[in-house]
């Protein structure tokens, strides 16, 4: 398998003025293309720092990230901003849509972004919407859906780009646990059958019990790697 | 797409943007509805002014002006036919001016006699039109020794139509003359003080008793089509006539040309204050947008979307708001001005006819919707809303994705 996030002595430290404190602390791994990882830890840990510092969300104290080939950390802040536009997805914990955007609007909004053209741009939200389960509420805002179905809109939105991987802060945590389980066995669908990476920071012992991968992070270091 | 949401954004929050949309289309309309009044309030009165006494252009002259003495006059012929020659597209007559006592059985007052050739007098002129019905006729040729006054002329006088008066007034010569008129018609302007000062007789009549010389007049009115040309003609006529005093009307009446210098001030100060007051009204609504959307902003540039596009969204939230605005207003000014363009606006009730004495300014009003001020202001207030929104945009671009989302 390709590599396609691999960190080399990844540090960040924030600073106050009584004290540092190490989120990150040397930390260097390699994620390859179509894994179905979890980042875990306790609160504190580090795993949020990481998955903002490898997002492109974050800048690093010291270390370097390489995404696809490219070091992300070389990039100034406007070629950041396009560079997660083409090659990451997001899942947010609090679902982040648009509120006065429909649902079938907050997905090609992305693809608007990256000026594709109208047809595709359509062609591909319904195609997503449909394989998160919700061709019936295309039209539907955000405040008419349910958590469970806003969070799958924030699946089909971080689809949308085509990205190389899917970064998801927490994504049951606020999701009841029938809709946590079908999301998450949506997304080991879409890992097993469209060959998608997905890299999750969570508590969430489902979420770890379908992983095929766990990272354990405590005091911001790696204390675990391991492959099922 | 950022169209789109920079539009749906403004409805978010109803209440809101309904204010503020509120607050500018209240203050264009004022703005608009006050200076399309004030410019026809002034306009009418310059135009009535222009029409009924001062002309666009007049020649003296040049000792007249001084002391209107009898013997300053210029030749009628000549100076008609150097017009005529000229390629200049308007109207002249041409007056004799008599300074003298109008006198009845009842009372006198201080006159100006107008000695007039009422054929060019009437396409100079719009006198003639302001005789009410049953108040008699200008000057009819049929008549002997007609004289057309003013009521309230008429009213110092106690006469009526067909009462004799008698016109004394001091000739070439310095000796008295008097000529004994009937009133063939009373008249009535919205210058109180042009009715006080004047009254009209034929040329023919009295130029016999002046002892002036052949075709000797005090004054040449000329009429062109409308201010606008008299601004472009005017240098021209006073080239035609060097020997002359030549003065448009707005040296015959600086106070007239001052009131409209004044009104157009006053419509810029009015909007110039209801814009900067506008701008605090927009710049708190788009921080209030900006803030309470922190989070939101912050994944949007999470997600991907540029600094110059989220800055652009803001920007158009603002000028969409003050489209709005601006439209609704318009079309409330517009509204309520339609049915007073035709019929004018009586404002007799709230300021009665005291302007008339002050110096003709008419208590009915005909407004002016002017496009190209209505432009200019619908202009103006987008400008206003575009620069206020910078800071509220600013204040967005500095968000960091990471911190915002946080939030």
């Amino acid at each position: 398998m390709t590599t396609i996030i691999e960190t080399k002595n990844l540090c960040k430290t924030f600073k106050d003025s009584a004290q540092e404190v190490h989120a990150v602390e040397n930390v260097s791994l390699n994620i390859a293309e179509g894994e179905f990882t979890a980042i875990v830890g306790p609160s504190g840990s580090g795993k949020t720092t990481l998955l903002n510092l490898i997002g492109g969300l974050d800048n690093a104290t010291s270390g370097k990230i390489v995404i696809d080939g490219q070091d992300i950390s070389m990039l100034s802040e406007k070629q950041m901003t396009e560079f997660r536009l083409r090659n990451i997805g997001f899942i947010f914990q609090a679902y982040n849509l648009i509120p006065v955007l429909t649902a079938k609007e907050n997905v090609s909004f992305v693809m608007d972004l990256q000026g594709r053209k109208k047809s595709e741009t359509n062609a591909r939200t319904r195609e997503l919407l449909e394989a998160v389960g919700l061709s019936d509420r295309m039209d539907s805002r955000p405040a008419k859906l349910s958590g469970g179905q806003q969070q799958r809109v924030a699946v089909a939105r971080a689809l949308a780009s085509k990205p190389k991987f899917i970064l998801a802060d927490e994504p049951n945590a606020n999701l009841d646990s029938k809709s946590a389980q079908h999301l998450l066995e949506m997304m080991e669908k879409l890992n097993e059958q469209e060959k998608i990476t997905f890299i999750f920071s969570t508590h969430d012992p489902r979420i770890m019990a379908k992983a095929k991968r766990i990272i354990t992070l405590e005091d911001g270091k790696i204390v675990s790697d391991e492959y099922k | 797409m950022i169209i789109n949401l920079a539009w749906k954004n403004i409805w978010r929050n109803k209440t809101r943007s309904f204010v503020i949309i509120g607050a500018i289309a209240l203050g264009l309309f004022s703005g608009t509805y006050l200076s399309a009044l004030m410019t026809g309030w002034v306009m009418d009165t310059v135009n009535a002014d222009i029409k009924i006494n001062l002309s666009h252009v007049q020649i003296h002259d040049s000792t007249f002006l001084q002391n209107s003495d009898i013997g300053a006059f210029f030749n009628k012929t000549a100076v008609e036919q150097q017009f005529a020659s000229s390629n200049i597209n308007g109207k002249m007559t041409c007056r004799l001016k008599l300074n003298g006592m109008l006198a009845s059985a009842n009372n006198a007052v201080g006159v100006t006699a107008k000695g007039i050739f009422k054929d060019t007098e009437m396409t100079v002129s719009d006198i003639a039109t302001q005789i009410p019905d049953s108040f008699g006729v200008f000057l009819p040729d049929d008549a002997r020794m007609p004289v057309v006054i003013s009521e309230k002329t008429a009213e110092k006088l106690k006469v009526r139509l067909k009462s004799k008066i008698v016109f004394t007034f001091s000739d070439i010569h310095g000796n008295m003359q008097s000529l004994a008129f009937r009133v063939s018609g009373i008249f009535h302007t919205s210058n109180g003080l042009f009715d006080e000062a004047n009254v009209f007789v034929r040329y023919n009549d009295i130029f016999p008793v002046t002892g002036l010389p052949d075709e000797a007049v005090h004054e040449a009115a000329v009429l062109l089509p409308d201010i606008e040309t008299c601004a472009l003609d005017f240098p021209k006529i006073k080239d035609l006539y060097p020997q002359l005093k030549v003065q448009d009307w707005k040296e015959l009446n600086p106070m007239l040309s001052m009131s409209l210098q004044w009104t157009n001030l006053m419509s810029v100060i009015i909007i110039s204050i209801f814009l900067f007051a506008l701008t605090f009204g927009i710049i708190n609504t788009m921080l209030m947008a900006v803030l309470e959307r922190t989070r939101e902003l912050g994944m949007l540039g999470a997600i991907g979307m540029s600094k110059r596009k989220i800055f652009s969204m803001i920007m158009l939230e603002t000028v969409f708001l003050t489209f709005v605005g601006s439209i609704i207003g318009i079309i409330l000014a517009v509204a309520l001005l339609l049915p007073s363009l035709q019929n004018g606006l009586d404002l007799t009730p709230l300021i009665g006819n005291d302007f008339e004495d002050f110096g003709g300014f008419s208590s009915i009003v005909y407004p002016i919707l002017n496009v190209e001020m209505i432009l200019e202001i619908i202009g103006l207030v987008i400008l206003a809303g575009i620069l206020s929104a910078i800071y509220p945009a600013r204040k967005a671009l500095k968000l960091k994705a990471l911190d915002a989302i946080r939030v």
